[in-house]
């Protein structure tokens, strides 16, 4: 009789305990958070680092959102070596400037190292990723004929050296992407480290003097990271911005109506109500001739 | 004799009070109209998306209701100002029921679409920042003129029966007495005063018909200006201006058999009456019924692509039978009723009339959904309920509760003021008499 | 005006990181760094970076790309849009499986309602004997938008750069755009709309669309916030097989992310269309016909959606 009572109760705690069980397994498996780090060199001047943070969750890889980042240079993540934090947005990425701080640690040798270092959070677990990199400078020039020279070269020691055998995309800058400078898309750098490329983009639009920005691009690569070099030509068509914005049409704004819309709307507008008004006045005059 | 006359006709025609069936009918539109309340509450509270609207029928029975109220306020002008200026009298007596009709009808075409908006709370936003290219801010304007104009129409015949209405002190009890004083308590009857009246009736008269039409007209734009099958017509402000005159002479039929029975003005609403209005509303359905053929006819004799789907769910598909019945009830079944002699006795004529008011009502949810469930693009990417459209009971209710809103204000008006036009009667009686 | 804005445009010098080239002089003129960008007066809050060359060089916080620190957009600065540009999209339809990722990026990134889609996959069959194909459709941006004719309150309007916004704070929900647009392209949001806390209680921009609001029309925006910082359209990016192309068409370019072509040569090769032409709603988006197509057609629509 006892055991029978009992029984039941035991089944009721259990299935009243299941769900906090499946729940403490399911903390303890967070799903494993990949962190991509690159490099990128911008006109030679500055240069920062991205972070993307990524996670397979049901199958399929997703970007991951508000992850702290913290950004070293060198392998160490020594405080001395923080060149800055950061949070992942929508995307998954996160991008840091290298600051004036790191100065004395990238100065000491031609290879560099990097870390970045994604804090734990509820759904993740902490997360490192490092990246070495050569430096390395890309160069744009133009020669005559309309003629696209690019520059590969890297620090071996000391000297920037002419590197050969590296993709370069050298092309037109455009919204998001790089137009190719003809039917080309990629060039490999020879043994002096240069690309040419012939500019056959005839009468491409350019600002109002017909000004256009001409690239060269180093993209992923495994030793020197991203490069890009800009440079403001000549070589475009010369473009005339025009724009209906402040035309009266249907479909512009508020007080750009059509002037047709607007005396035939007023138009009306102000003879119906005139007679309205005119027939209000005549109840004020109803109401006179009945005082007196 | 004529004196004697004049005090029956007063005294047959001045308001009264509900009786016990007054009593119920007014208590029973006013819960229709407090559960229509409730449910607009909730819509408020949680949004339209206590509505079956959704991406794609984004206009329901609403706007269909809506076109129905801007739909039979047309009336108002066409027995006030289309008979008054054709110097028919045998008119008279209804004008002020075509009236009050029409300005119920219109204040609550313009709180339905109140009801419509997602963001009510922002309607200032159509004075503040409204567009002068919008067919909405044409239909904001027109229907403010139209409301306006016909409570003018309203007011300027009711200034002589004021002062006879004045002269009932102990009768009207203190309210009554204040408001009716306060409306009317300068007008003398003196001749200088009548020119005024005579003249300003005039102007509405025909002030009234460009703007009555002008607000079906605009409303049927809200559907024209598009590029939807079964929308995208030429013909649709004649169109809807007929279905209108159709439908609000259907409500007249009604109310003057209600008003007539209840309130036994056998002598005032007479038999020739409903003979009269029930060949105009034979003919007015004739007319409906010839621009329906050349709204579904011509375009069903192309049967363009994009508008076949349209077209076969109206004859044969999924709103075959709405269809069918909305213009069997609005027009076929009517016209047989109405064309005998013998249909258009007051009773026949009243139920021609619900037949008619009631068909009209679907006809307007005909034109307003299926269009809208046959997209130019396939419908993808969307829940099941997307694809579909049933009103909720809040649309039900508060459709209802703005019918029953509706009919409040016409009945109300009727205990306050009388329905039959006093003066008026009594002035025909006399020419009649001295013929 | 038209020199204003060319003037303007040629204020700020190369790429990325301004500041430097600044310096080196006003010889250097760029025409199509992001206008935003170009607009941004100098902070005059300096960083101190590091050079490639390991010099110490001083930015205006203005100018920092790719995170410039870009002050908020006002509500009168996104209804004008962005200046001197024309945006365009070019959607590939022989490229298009189905995949929905340009779908998934953009609710995700727009947090839209479930069940409601700004970009819909419309499988589409011209007539019994032709071959069916998807066609993903955004918004159309149309250059004489009905959407935009209808609109009561200027809630929704055509920008300079082409974009047709909604603006949710003026919207008053009559849903007349919705019934206006042929493309069927408007969502409502019915309810209210179930945002996490820290993007309901941002501050609402026309440009972001976000946060959306109860009892208002949305659509799709070509992004303006990411095109304003010089980057693509989530969708554009979100797609594996490249079927969207963005640009400015005053650029007479387009790209996905990987392949940039010349607009006019694009269409004039490719033979392409843009939907509903005899409307004369003049669309900005663009359609290359679903020729040579990389896959087959598969109507895998209901496995899609149990995914």
């Amino acid at each position: 009789m006892k055991t029978n009572k009992i029984i039941p109760f035991i089944l009721i705690i259990v299935i009243g305990l299941y769900p906090s069980f499946l729940k403490a397994q399911e903390s303890e498996e967070k799903p494993t958070l990949s962190l991509n780090l690159k490099y990128f060199n911008n006109n030679n001047t500055t240069h920062h680092l991205q972070v993307q943070a990524k996670s397979k969750i049901d199958g399929k890889f997703q970007m991951i959102a508000q992850i702290p980042v913290q950004f070293y240079i060198t392998n160490d993540s020594n405080k001395n070596n923080l060149l800055g934090s950061g949070v992942t947005n929508e995307k998954g990425e996160a991008v840091i400037l290298i600051p004036s701080t790191a100065k004395v640690q990238w100065l000491k040798s031609p290879n560099q190292n990097f870390l970045v270092v994604a804090a734990s959070t509820k759904k993740f677990d902490e997360g490192r990723t490092e990246l070495a990199i050569t430096k390395a400078k890309l160069k744009i020039d133009t020669a005559d004929g309309r003629v696209i020279n690019a520059q590969i070269i890297a620090l071996v020691d000391t000297t920037w050296t002419p590197i050969s055998a590296v993709d370069v995309i050298v092309g037109v800058k455009r919204h998001g992407g790089i137009l190719n400078a003809n039917e080309t898309a990629t060039y490999a750098s020879d043994s002096l480290g240069f690309v040419m490329a012939e500019f056959q983009r005839e009468a491409i639009p350019g600002d109002a003097k017909g000004d256009i920005v001409i690239i060269a691009s180093v993209i992923d690569n495994d030793v020197y990271g991203n490069l890009t070099s800009e440079m403001i030509v000549p070589w475009g068509a010369k473009s005339v911005y025009t724009t209906n914005y402040n035309h009266r049409s249907l479909f512009a704004r508020r007080g750009y109506t059509p002037i047709w819309l607007e005396l035939l709307a007023y138009g009306i507008v102000v003879a119906v109500w005139s007679v309205i008004i005119y027939l209000l006045f005549q109840i004020m005059q109803l109401k006179k001739l009945g005082i007196e | 004799m004529e004196k004697l006359a004049e005090n029956k006709i007063i005294e047959d025609l001045l308001p009264q009070k509900f009786g016990k069936q007054g009593t119920i009918w007014v208590i029973s539109l006013i819960a229709v109209c407090a559960l229509g309340a409730f449910a607009y509450a909730r819509q408020l509270y949680y949004g339209l998306g206590v509505t079956a609207l959704r991406d794609y029928v984004s206009w329901g029975i609403y706007i269909s209701n809506f076109v129905f109220f801007v739909a039979i306020s047309l009336v108002g002008s066409l027995i006030t100002a289309v008979l008054r200026l054709t110097d028919v009298h045998w008119s008279t007596p209804l004008t002020r029921i075509a009236e009050i009709i029409a300005v119920s009808a219109i204040s609550f075409a313009g709180l339905i679409i109140i009801v419509d908006m997602g963001r009510p709370d922002r309607f200032y936003n159509l004075f503040i920042h409204g567009r002068l290219q919008s067919p909405i801010i044409w239909d904001v304007i027109v229907i403010t003129t139209y409301l306006f104009i016909s409570l003018l129409l309203l007011y300027f015949p009711l200034l002589p029966d004021l002062k006879i209405l004045i002269k009932y002190k102990e009768r009207n009890g203190k309210w009554l007495q204040k408001l009716y004083e306060f409306l009317g308590s300068f007008w003398k009857n003196t001749p200088a005063q009548f020119k005024i009246t005579d003249k300003a009736i005039n102007i509405l008269s025909i002030t009234i018909i460009p703007v009555a039409f002008a607000i079906h007209t605009v409303t049927s734009w809200l559907f024209a200006t598009t590029y939807r099958p079964g929308w995208d017509s030429t013909n649709f402000g004649a169109y809807f201006i007929s279905g209108a005159f159709l439908v609000g002479s259907g409500g007249v039929l009604i109310a003057m058999y209600v008003f007539r029975t209840h309130y036994k003005l056998e002598k005032y609403i007479t038999n020739d009456h409903f003979d009269k209005m029930g060949k105009v509303v034979v003919l007015l359905a004739l007319i409906y019924l010839y621009f329906n053929v050349n709204e579904f006819l011509v375009p069903a004799f192309k049967m363009k692509k994009s508008e076949e789907e349209h077209f076969m769910g109206l004859f044969t598909g999924e709103f075959a039978m709405v269809f069918w019945f909305a213009i069997s009830t609005a027009m076929l079944i009517p016209i047989l009723i109405l064309i005998f002699k013998q249909g258009r006795k007051p009773k026949a004529a009243f139920v021609a009339g619900i037949l008619v008011v009631v068909g009209s009502w679907f006809k307007r949810y005909l034109i307003v959904t299926p269009t809208l469930l046959h997209p130019f693009l396939p419908m993808s990417d969307a829940p099941e309920n997307y694809k579909h459209y049933f009103p909720t009971w809040e649309e039900w209710a508060i459709a209802g509760g703005s019918l029953a809103g509706a009919l409040l204000i016409v009945t109300l008006f009727a205990r306050i003021f009388p329905i039959i036009p006093i003066h008026e009667t009594i002035i025909e009686t006399e020419s009649h008499e001295n013929k | 005006m038209k020199n204003n804005e060319n003037s303007r445009r040629g204020f700020l010098a190369t790429t990325l990181v301004a500041g430097a080239a600044l310096a080196a002089g006003c010889g250097t003129k760029n025409p199509f760094t992001p206008e935003a960008i170009e607009e941004v007066k100098p902070s005059g809050e300096l960083v101190k970076l590091l050079s490639v060359d390991g010099e110490i060089i001083e930015v205006d916080k203005a100018f920092l790309k790719p995170v410039p620190s870009l002050p908020a957009i006002s509500n009168d600065e996104a209804r004008v849009g962005i200046p001197g540009k024309k945006f365009a999209m070019v959607i590939d339809l022989s490229r298009c499986k189905n995949l929905k990722k340009c779908q998934s990026a953009c609710n995700h990134m727009h947090q839209i309602h479930p069940g409601q889609n700004w970009i819909k996959l419309n499988a589409m069959q011209d007539a019994d004997h032709t071959a069916p194909y998807w066609q993903p459709t955004t918004c159309m941006h149309c250059d004489e938008p009905p959407c935009v004719k209808v609109c009561p309150v200027d809630a929704t309007f055509k920008r300079k750069d082409g974009i047709v916004l909604i603006d949710s704070d003026r919207c008053v929900g009559c849903r007349f755009c919705m019934a206006a647009c042929p493309y069927s392209t408007r969502v409502f949001n019915w309810e209210d709309p179930k945002l996490e806390p820290a993007i309901a209680e941002k501050p609402y921009n026309c440009e972001t669309s976000m946060p959306q609001k109860i009892g208002t029309v949305g659509k799709c925006d070509f992004c303006p916030d990411m095109v304003r910082q010089g980057n693509l359209p989530h969708c554009v990016s979100a797609c594996p097989n490249g079927v969207f192309f963005f640009g400015d068409i005053l650029e007479d370019s387009v790209t996905n992310g990987a392949e940039t072509f010349r607009f006019s040569e694009l269409i004039r090769d490719k033979a392409g269309y843009r939907l509903m032409e005899d409307l004369g709603t003049k669309p900005s988006v663009y359609y290359l016909p679903p020729v040579n197509r990389n896959f087959p057609f598969e109507n895998n629509t209901a496995e899609a959606t149990k995914e």
